[in-house]
């Protein structure tokens, strides 16, 4: 699939720049260290139970940074983000939090890469996939963190 | 050093509360606000040494904390810890009267090396 957005490739000297600002995000508010996030190898596999977190970014381009995992994964990572053990209680609500935090800046980094981008909605987060018109869909990063499938994807909001 | 960290993100505020601790502030008395306008409340109240705060959160947003700060004559030094970082926003914040704007994500690194010469 193709990157078919305005982003200036040759920035990131032909790497996929979303993949650039994932293995960022991953190594410094998640992991403390690079190594855990690679890009998914073969087929997506079907999601048990997803949760998905999104951000919109309004203006001439308006788009969405979509972030899909299952809830286990999405568990695992919220016991990261707030350094938990795993016997201590996690709630839905720091679940939700988290994974609508990680969104909110893989957005806000996917947003600088465009130009004269508008206003940054705040994170929202479900357990249905939001309504979104097939056709948008821009770009899709599969990624596979610790054994696990994160998927980013790009979004035009048609 | 009382600080207070207004994030709408209960996770963020621990990451940053966190990474303050590995940057070597594990010495500063922190205060958290869930919004910028339990912030500003906090502000008025407390008179903190220093305001980290992030840009897009409910009912009042990073900026508008700060500027209403500023216009109640609060002159307590204030940082950005932002998802975003374009230039148009830091001029902003700078035109506000931010010391700086760190761009989320951070390292402890980062946060050393923006907030030391502040500390001065």
């Amino acid at each position: 699939m193709s990157l078919d957005i305005n982003i200036a490739l040759d920035d990131f000297s032909g790497t996929d720049p979303i993949w650039v600002i994932a293995e960022e995000v991953f190594t410094a508010m998640v992991d403390g260290e690079p190594g855990f996030l690679r890009p998914w190898e073969g087929d997506q596999a079907e999601l048990t139970d997803p949760m998905y977190a999104w951000v919109d970014v309004h203006g001439a381009l308006p788009g969405r940074v979509l972030l899909t995992a299952e809830r286990e994964t999405v568990e695992h990572l919220s016991r990261a983000l707030l350094a938990m053990g795993e016997d201590e209680v996690l709630s839905e609500t720091d679940m939700a939090d988290a994974l609508g935090e990680v969104a909110n800046v893989v957005g806000g980094n996917v947003k600088a890469l465009v130009p004269d981008p508008g206003a940054l909605t705040l994170p929202q987060v479900a357990h249905e996939r939001p309504e979104i018109d097939a056709e948008g869909l821009m770009y899709e990063l599969p990624l596979d963190w610790r054994g696990r499938m994160v998927v980013i994807g790009l979004w035009r909001l048609l | 050093m009382r600080v207070l960290v207004a994030d709408d993100s209960r996770v963020m505020r621990q990451i940053v509360i966190r990474t303050l601790r590995q940057a070597g502030y594990d010495w500063w008395e922190i205060t958290e606000a869930p919004d910028g306008a339990a912030a500003l409340e906090l502000a008025i109240n407390m008179d903190p040494d220093l305001v980290l705060s992030d840009w897009n959160m409910p009912e009042m947003t990073g900026i508008e904390l700060l500027r209403t700060m500023r216009a109640q004559g609060m002159d307590i030094p204030f940082g950005f810890v932002t998802s975003e970082g374009s230039t148009e926003m830091r001029e902003q914040a700078d035109a506000a009267g931010a010391l700086f704007l760190i761009a989320k994500p951070f390292s402890a690194e980062v946060f050393r090396d923006t907030i030391d010469p502040f500390l001065a």
